[in-house]
């Protein structure tokens, strides 16, 4: 797997020289700088006032203005993966250096988790603020991230495989926020629904994920999920790249 | 593609050549790997390419046509990386090695993307040197570069007759000619000639033309 380790440190070093990244770094900011001022504002004048205990867990779960961006910044982080080698035509000395597609879809996922994560780490800024200022329920917020880190290995799983399976970038991110936006439909669904099909939605849901997640709620429901959707398609993008040699 | 069976003898360069469309880049891509045949073999160094294909992969140096690069990194970053996916013992090493062969030392630190095509050209010429393969195979290798540079180019692959085997594909016949032991040429996906430049009386440009010339529809003869 060292092969691995060197496709994931090529990626990430061509997304920081690239100003996508940082166009994609402070936008994710600003726009997650201005929900949790929202957040807290409406805390400040309203206490206790929503499902929800606190901003931060708002904040991680209880408003789906946490997930409309990811619906569209997960497309914009994954859509180079393959679909950019494709492009650019380097994908043929990727594909007949002698490493197994194993090797470049692991290495390239790889590279998707770390900028999920370095998309998330200033976040944890908030958590400090609040600490500052009132009681921060720490198990709570590992939580969340544990829930932030286990969502990101799905949603970057997916936009990895619509990646190898487009044969541009745009329509890798188009593919991908379709795909995601399926999914967050679905688990809209929970509201919606009674019976089996209302389990069904919740199974899948982002929300009910999150908001398990962010009450510090670790469900292995969820995590069977997260894990069987990451497997399904990383296991897929690598049959992808088999298959693609078969022209 | 149908019925292009030939071997490239250790030691020997190799000129293939055949008109536009004639399958030369899908026949390179089959021996690299890059493509899976759907019937036939392909054998890298005695190895089944078909079914070790990492193990033959390993002893190809691969220059793939219009040679693409990795346009934002550095021309030293670019052949450092490889040489690591390669797992190419001593990286340092063999990476001012094949900057040295392929003459663009000067350019090493310089992004990729900002270089001229001739140099772009060298950097991937550069590239399939790097592992020391026993072979090379370059899809035509001197498109993009100046007089001067191209007979620089001959002169390096001349210099590999007897210890690497080059399978260079072209349809600069006047190349052929220069560096190659021995050609072999294509047509509409099937192998036409097999020589050696020397060979025959007539020039090479009529044998090609004689093989390759598109004859009318409907000619009976």
């Amino acid at each position: 797997m060292r092969s691995a380790w060197v496709v994931m440190r090529r990626e990430l070093g061509s997304f920081f020289v690239s100003p996508l990244a940082y166009v994609v770094l402070t936008s994710w900011l600003v726009w997650n700088g201005v929900v949790f001022w929202v957040l807290t504002e409406f805390y400040a004048r309203n206490a206790v006032a929503s499902g929800a205990s606190s901003p931060l867990s708002a904040f991680f779960g209880g408003s789906s203005l946490f997930f409309i961006p990811l619906l569209v910044f997960v497309p914009v982080l994954t859509m180079r993966l393959l679909a950019g080698e494709r492009q650019s035509g380097t994908i043929e000395p990727l594909m007949t250096a002698p490493i197994s597609e194993a090797a470049i879809i692991v290495g390239k996922y790889g590279a998707a988790i770390a900028m999920w994560c370095v998309l998330w780490l200033p976040t944890v800024i908030y958590a400090w603020i609040m600490s500052q200022h009132g009681t921060v329920d720490w198990g709570a917020t590992i939580a969340s991230y544990f829930g932030i880190f286990m969502l990101g290995a799905y949603f970057m799983a997916i936009g990895l495989l619509m990646s190898a399976l487009a044969p541009t970038q745009i329509i890798a991110a188009v593919l991908s926020f379709v795909a995601l936006g399926v999914l967050f439909t679905v688990g809209i669904g929970e509201f919606v629904f009674d019976g089996t099909a209302r389990e069904f939605c919740a199974y899948v849901s982002m929300w009910g994920h999150m908001q398990s997640f962010s009450k510090g709620v670790v469900d292995t429901r969820y995590l069977a999920f997260d894990l069987s959707v990451a497997t399904l398609a990383v296991g897929l993008s690598i049959g992808v790249l088999k298959a693609r040699r078969h022209g | 593609m149908n019925d292009v069976s030939f071997r490239v003898e250790r030691g020997e360069i190799a000129g293939f050549l055949g008109p536009n469309g004639a399958g030369k880049t899908t026949t390179l891509r089959m021996l690299t790997g890059y493509l899976a045949p759907t019937s036939g073999e392909v054998h890298v160094d005695g190895i089944d390419a078909v079914r070790s294909s990492i193990e033959a992969r390993a002893r190809l140096g691969y220059m793939p046509e219009g040679v693409p690069l990795y346009r934002e990194m550095r021309v030293f970053e670019y052949l450092r990386h490889r040489a690591a996916l390669k797992a190419v013992d001593r990286i340092a090493e063999a990476v001012d090695r094949s900057l040295e062969l392929a003459g663009v030392t000067d350019a090493r630190r310089r992004i990729i993307g900002q270089l001229s095509k001739g140099y772009r050209q060298r950097v991937g010429l550069a590239e399939s040197l790097l592992a020391d393969p026993p072979i090379l195979i370059l899809d035509e290798p001197t498109s993009g570069l100046d007089p001067n540079q191209v007979r620089q180019f001959r002169q390096l692959v001349r210099s590999f007759a007897g210890t690497k085997t080059v399978l260079l594909s072209t349809h600069i016949l006047s190349e052929v000619e220069a560096v190659c032991d021995r050609v072999i040429i294509i047509r509409e996906g099937q192998k036409v000639a097999d020589l050696a430049p020397g060979d025959s009386d007539t020039s090479l440009e009529d044998v090609f033309a004689d093989l390759t010339a598109s004859r009318p529809s409907g000619d009976a003869s």
